[in-house]
C-alpha cells in the first residue's frame, strides 16, 4: 500500500501535468489528436489482418474434432453427417458468416453447446481478478523496488533485490505455483497449510456479502501471489535502469542545488521522469492478462480464460479455441494502442 | 455408451502428464519428500466440508448434466448418482443384477421382453416412479433424434415400449437381442421432461438452476452445481436399496494431477481416481492415505494397417503392402515383449496384453491357449520363412526386393504412448526392419486413421461389459467410409474383413443365453489374436487413492480388487462410511470429531486479522512518509 501511495499516487500526477504543460508548448496543436486517429487506424488494420489469419489458421488445423468426440460412441453415420454440416459448412460460407461478425452468438462451443462468447463470458471476470490484483501488485511492489535499488545502486538491497526478483522470474510459473501450494497449502513441516488448494470459492453455503469476499480473496492469495512473484522482476528491472538513466541528468544537480533533499529529488523529479518505460510495460502485460496464465490456472483450478484456453485444447473444441484466440489477439492490439496513446500523451516526442 | 466416456477418460489424465511432462518430472521426487517428512497434517483444515460428506476430486468438469447431451465420463458419473437403470451391472463380475427392473423375463419366441418396475419408488421431488416414467423415457428416445445420439444403439432394436400397468413394462423387439439386458438407459422422470420440449432438449440444463432441474430417483440429488469448480449432492434417505451411509458427495474439479494430489493430502478431498503412476506413488506412504491400483477395462495396441478400405472394400491409403501379410504381422508380433512394456512404460500398474476384451470381463475374456512369445530370433526366422530376407545392409527386404522402412505414429497426448513405440522401435530394428517414428496428437491421428495413410501406430480402448461395441470394430461396415468426396474415420483401424468373424459377429448380436454368447465372443478373440490384426500390448490398471482415516467401506468392482469409483454402478458412495460412524469410542462423549465444521472457523479468522493487521501497517507507512515530506517542504 505505501509503495502505491508513494510511487504513483503521490509521485506521478503532479509531475504529469507540468510536462503536459511545458510539452503543448513544443508541439504544433492538434498533434496528440492526429497521432491518437493515426494509431487507432493503425490498430484497426491490424485487428483485420488478425481475424482473417485466426481464420485460415484454424482451417489449416489437421483433424477431425467431430468423428474424435464421437469415436467410441454409437453413432449413426446420418447423425455424424448432421453434426458435420452443422460445423463444417462450406468454406466461403463459414467466412461470410465469420467476417460479418466474429463477435456473433451464433459460433457454438463445440463441447458445451452454448454461444462460444457466453461461455467466455463466464469465465472473464475470474481472470480479470486474478491477473488485475497480480499486475497491480507486482507493478508496484516492483516500481518501489526498482527505485530503491537504483537509489542505491550497488549497495546490499540492489544486491539482494536484483538476484532474488531475477531468480523468480526464471522460475517456471506452474513449478513455483506448486511449490507455493505444497508450502502453503498442504503444508510442510514448520509451514502449516492455511489455504486453499484450487478453486475460487469454497462449496456449500452462501457465504453472504462479507464472508465470500474474504472466501474469495482467500482463495485468491496463492495464484495471485505466485503471479506477482513472477513478474516482480520485470517492473523492478525496467524501472531500476531508466532511473539510473536519470541520475545522471543535470536537472537532478539542479534539483540538489536548489537544497532538496535527497528523498524528494528522487520522488519529485527522478521517478516521474523514469516512468515512462515502466507505463509502457504495464499496459503491454494488461494485453496479456486476458489471455491469462494458463499455466497458473491449471495448477491452482482457477476458473478463467486459462482453464477454458486448457480444456478447450485438451477437447478439442476449435470453434471456443477460435474465439478465444480472437480475444487474446484483440485484448493485446487494444492495450498496445492505450500504450501508445498514453504514452504520448506523457511524452510528445513519441508523437512525432 | 459408456465406452466413449471411457475413453475420453483414458485419454485425459495421459494428456495432462503430456502438458506437464517437465514438471511432473520435477516434482516427483519433491512431492515424495514431502510426504515422508510431513505427518498428514490434520484433515479439518478449512475449506473441507463436513465430515460426512464424501468430497471426490475430479480432473474434468463435466460437459453437460443433461442425460441427452454430456459426453465426458464425469458425466456418466453424475448421471449414475441421480438416475436409475432398469437393469444394473453386479459389483462382483458386472453380471445383469435388479436395478429399477425387480425382475425381467424374454418370452419364449424371443420376441418381447418384461420387466417388472419396482413399486414405491418416489422421485426426488416426491411424485411416484411407475413404469409410465420408464415407458415415456424410451419413447422419447425411439421416436426422437437428438435424444438418440447417446441412447441411440440400445433401441435399434427395440420396435414397441408400453406400460401395461403401473408396475410392468413390455418391449417388443426385431430380433433376439442380449443388449435387453444392459440397457444402459437413465429413467427420467416424465412429468419434468414432457415439459421440455425437442427443440430444447438438448439445451436444457438439467440442474438446480431451472424449475424441476436434476430430479431423479437415484442414490443422491443434485443440490448445487458451479460450472469449473464443484457439483453437490445429498443422500437420498429413501433410496429403494437403502440410504446411503454418508450425508452426500461433492466432486471438486482439479485440472493438475499436482494439485489433485496436494488436497487429498491435506484432507480438502477424500478421494482421487486415474491417477498418474509418479503421483499415485507420492501418496503410497502417506498416513492416513490409501493408494490401490484396480483392474481397469482399459488396453493398449499396435495397430497394423492390414489394407486400408472402404465399407465396400474399395482400397485406400498408403498402407505398406507387407503388413497384408498375416505371416508378417505375426513375426512382429513376436518381437513386442509387453511384460517389459508393463514394467517400463506403466510401472507394473497392468498386466501384459493378449486379446481385445480385457481379463476383467472373466466371463468373456479369451487367454489364447498358445500365447505368442517374445523371441527376437523367432521372428526373425519367421520373417525369413515368409520371403522377407535380410539385404545387404540388414535391412530386410519385400518381394519386390525393396528394403521394407514402415512408419510408426506414437500420440503426442500421451507420454505412455511414446515409451511404448520408443520400445517397439527398437525391436522393431533389432529384427531388420526400418522403422520411422512420429510423434502425432490424437485428433490428427484419428484422421490419419481414418484415411488409412500409416503403417502402424499406438492408441487404446476402453471395453464395455457388453462386449457388441468393441466386438464391431472390426467387422467390415466399420471400415472407413466417403461422404460429399471426404473420407471419414469409422470405428474400425485395422481394415480387417473376413466373413466367418462378421457372420459370429451377427450371432453374438442375437444370442441371449450369456453363456453361449460368451462362446461366440470367445472364438472371435481367437480369430483376431490369429490373424494378428493388433498387438495388444497391456491391461492398465486404474490407479485410486482415498483417505482412509476418514472414510471405510469403499467397494471396489470387480471385486476384490477393481476400481473404487467410476463404475458401472455406484457401490461406493452408497456404501462408504465416515470412519466417525463407525469408531464409536466408549467413553468419548464428544464424539471426537475433528471437523471445523460447527466451530468457529479458525483459519479465517487469522485471515481477517492478518489482513487488518496488513491495512493497519501500510496505513502507518503512508501517514509517516507523508509527514516526513510535509516536513521536508517547510524547511
Amino acid at each position: 500500500m505505501t509503495l502505491l501511495g508513494e510511487s504513483v499516487g503521490g509521485g506521478l500526477p503532479p509531475q504529469q501535468v507540468g510536462a503536459q504543460g511545458a510539452q503543448r508548448e513544443v508541439s504544433a496543436p492538434g498533434g496528440l489528436g492526429r497521432y491518437a486517429v493515426r494509431r487507432i487506424l493503425t490498430g484497426f488494420g491490424t485487428l483485420l489482418f488478425v481475424i482473417v489469419f485466426n481464420f485460415v489458421l484454424f482451417r489449416l488445423l489437421p483433424g477431425d474434432p467431430i468423428g474424435m468426440m464421437t469415436r467410441g460412441k454409437d453413432v449413426d453415420q446420418q447423425q455424424l453427417a448432421e453434426l458435420r454440416r452443422q460445423f463444417n459448412a462450406p468454406l466461403p460460407e463459414q467466412f461470410w458468416s465469420y467476417i460479418r461478425n466474429p463477435f456473433s452468438s451464433n459460433l457454438v462451443s463445440l463441447q458445451s453447446g452454448e454461444s462460444v462468447w457466453s461461455v467466455i463470458g463466464d469465465s472473464f471476470w475470474p481472470t480479470m481478478l486474478l491477473l488485475g490484483v497480480s499486475t497491480i501488485a507486482s507493478a508496484s511492489i516492483g516500481i518501489w523496488l526498482g527505485i530503491h535499488s537504483a537509489w542505491g545502486r550497488g549497495g546490499k538491497f540492489d544486491q539482494i533485490t536484483t538476484g532474488s526478483t531475477l531468480t523468480l522470474y526464471s522460475m517456471p510459473e506452474f513449478w513455483l505455483g506448486m511449490l507455493l501450494l505444497i508450502f502453503m497449502s498442504t503444508g510442510v513441516g514448520p509451514f502449516p497449510g492455511f489455504f486453499p488448494s484450487g478453486g475460487i470459492s469454497s462449496p456449500g453455503d452462501d457465504l453472504g456479502m462479507v464472508a465470500g469476499w474474504l472466501d474469495l480473496a482467500w482463495h485468491l492469495f496463492l495464484p495471485a501471489l505466485t503471479l506477482t512473484l513472477v513478474y516482480l522482476a520485470e517492473y523492478s528491472l525496467v524501472m531500476r535502469s531508466s532511473l539510473i538513466d536519470e541520475m545522471e541528468q543535470d536537472y537532478l544537480k539542479t534539483a540538489r542545488a536548489k537544497g532538496l533533499r535527497d528523498k524528494l529529488v528522487r520522488r519529485r523529479h527522478a521517478v516521474p521522469n523514469a516512468l515512462l518505460p515502466t507505463i509502457t510495460l504495464v499496459f503491454l502485460n494488461v494485453g496479456f492478462v486476458v489471455s491469462g496464465a494458463i499455466t497458473v490456472e491449471t495448477v491452482f483450478s482457477w476458473p478463467g480464460l486459462g482453464y477454458l484456453t486448457y480444456t478447450a485444447i485438451q477437447g478439442p473444441d476449435n470453434q471456443l479455441l477460435q474465439a478465444l484466440f480472437l480475444l487474446f489477439a484483440f485484448a493485446v492490439i487494444v492495450a498496445n494502442v492505450i500504450a501508445d496513446l498514453i504514452v504520448a500523451t506523457v511524452d510528445p516526442r513519441v508523437r512525432a | 455408451m459408456r465406452l466413449s466416456t471411457h475413453l475420453n477418460r483414458n485419454r485425459r489424465p495421459l494428456a495432462i502428464a503430456a502438458a506437464l511432462t517437465v514438471g511432473a518430472a520435477a516434482l516427483v521426487p519433491m512431492t515424495a519428500a514431502t510426504a515422508s517428512t510431513s505427518p498428514s497434517p490434520p484433515p479439518a483444515a478449512s475449506g473441507a466440508p463436513s465430515d460426512k460428506t464424501f468430497t471426490v476430486g475430479i480432473s474434468q468438469d463435466v460437459d453437460s448434466l443433461n442425460p441427452f447431451k454430456g459426453i465426458v465420463a464425469e458425466a456418466y458419473e453424475m448421471w449414475g448418482l441421480m438416475y436409475d437403470q432398469l437393469i444394473g451391472y453386479s459389483q462382483t463380475d458386472f453380471t445383469p443384477v435388479p436395478g429399477l427392473a425387480e425382475s425381467w423375463v424374454e418370452s419364449a419366441d424371443k420376441t418381447t421382453w418384461t420387466y417388472t418396475i419396482r413399486s414405491g419408488v418416489k422421485w426426488s421431488d416426491g411424485v411416484p416412479l411407475t413404469a409410465r416414467d420408464v415407458e415415456y423415457t424410451f419413447n422419447r428416445i425411439i421416436n426422437g433424434t437428438k435424444e438418440q445420439t447417446n441412447y441411440g444403439s440400445y433401441v435399434a432394436n427395440i420396435t414397441k415400449v408400453v406400460a401395461t400397468d403401473d408396475t410392468t413394462v413390455v418391449m417388443t423387439v426385431g430380433t433376439p437381442s442380449p443388449i435387453m439386458e444392459s440397457l444402459a438407459v437413465p429413467i427420467l422422470p416424465q412429468h419434468i421432461w414432457e415439459k421440455v420440449s425437442e427443440k430444447d432438449a438438448l439445451k436444457w440444463p438439467n440442474d438446480p438452476s431451472v424449475e424441476g432441474g436434476g430430479v431423479g430417483s437415484g442414490p443422491f440429488v443434485l443440490t448445487e452445481r458451479k460450472k469449473n469448480q464443484y457439483l453437490q449432492f445429498e443422500a437420498n434417505p429413501n433410496y429403494w436399496a437403502g440410504a446411503p451411509k454418508v450425508a452426500g458427495v461433492d466432486f471438486r474439479i482439479f485440472l493438475n494431477q499436482d494439485s489433485l494430489a496436494q488436497a487429498l493430502k491435506k484432507g480438502e478431498i477424500d478421494m482421487a481416481t486415474g491417477l498418474d503412476p509418479g503421483v499415485f506413488k507420492s501418496l503410497q506412504d502417506v498416513d492416513g492415505i490409501t493408494a490401490a491400483s484396480g483392474v481397469y477395462t482399459g488396453w493398449n495396441y499396435l495397430v497394423f494397417n492390414g489394407g486400408g478400405a472402404l465399407e465396400d472394400g474399395t482400397p485406400i491409403g498408403d498402407g505398406n503392402p507387407v503388413l497384408k501379410d498375416k505371416a508378417f504381422r505375426i513375426a512382429l508380433s513376436h518381437a513386442v515383449d509387453t511384460a517389459t512394456l508393463v514394467d517400463r512404460v506403466l510401472n507394473d500398474y497392468g498386466s501384459p496384453g493378449t486379446t481385445v476384451i480385457p481379463p476383467i470381463y472373466p466371463t468373456l475374456h479369451l487367454e489364447p491357449p498358445q500365447v505368442r512369445a517374445f523371441d527376437l530370433t523367432l521372428a526373425g526366422q519367421l520373417l525369413d520363412t515368409a520371403g522377407y530376407p535380410l539385404g545387404p545392409d540388414g535391412i530386410r527386404l519385400d518381394k519386390q526386393g525393396k528394403p521394407i522402412k514402415l512408419r510408426l505414429i506414437a500420440r503426442s497426448e500421451s507420454q505412455s504412448s511414446q515409451q511404448s513405440v520408443k520400445f517397439m522401435e527398437g525391436w522393431f530394428e533389432e529384427i531388420g526392419i526400418d522403422i520411422e517414428t512420429e510423434v502425432v496428437g490424437e485428433d490428427p491421428l484419428y484422421e490419419i486413421a481414418g484415411q488409412a495413410t500409416f503403417d502402424m501406430y499406438e492408441w487404446g480402448w476402453v471395453t464395455e461389459p457388453d462386449p457388441d461395441y468393441q466386438l464391431s470394430t472390426f467387422t467390415c461396415d466399420k471400415r472407413s467410409y466417403v461422404e460429399d468426396g471426404t473420407t471419414y474415420a469409422n470405428l474400425s483401424d485395422t481394415f480387417f474383413c473376413d466373413e466367418e468373424y462378421d457372420a459370429l459377429y451377427k450371432a453374438q448380436s442375437i444370442e441371449t443365453d450369456r453363456a453361449k454368447r460368451a462362446e461366440i465372443v470367445k472364438q472371435m478373440q481367437q480369430i483376431l489374436y490369429d490373424e494378428a490384426v493388433y498387438v495388444v500390448t497391456f491391461y492398465y490398471d486404474n490407479l485410486e487413492a482415498y483417505r482412509s482415516d476418514r472414510f471405510t467401506n469403499v467397494q471396489p468392482q470387480p471385486l476384490p480388487d477393481g476400481s473404487m469409483i467410476f463404475q458401472y454402478g455406484t457401490y461406493t458412495y452408497r456404501n462408504v462410511t465416515p470412519v466417525s460412524d463407525v469408531a464409536v469410542n466408549p467413553g468419548d462423549g464428544t464424539g471426537g470429531s475433528t471437523s471445523s465444521d460447527d466451530g468457529p472457523n479458525w483459519p479465517l479468522i487469522g485471515g481477517i486479522a492478518l489482513a487488518v493487521a496488513a491495512l493497519g501497517l501500510a496505513a502507518w507507512a503512508i501517514v509517516r512518509s507523508r509527514r516526513d515530506t510535509a516536513s521536508e517542504d517547510i524547511e
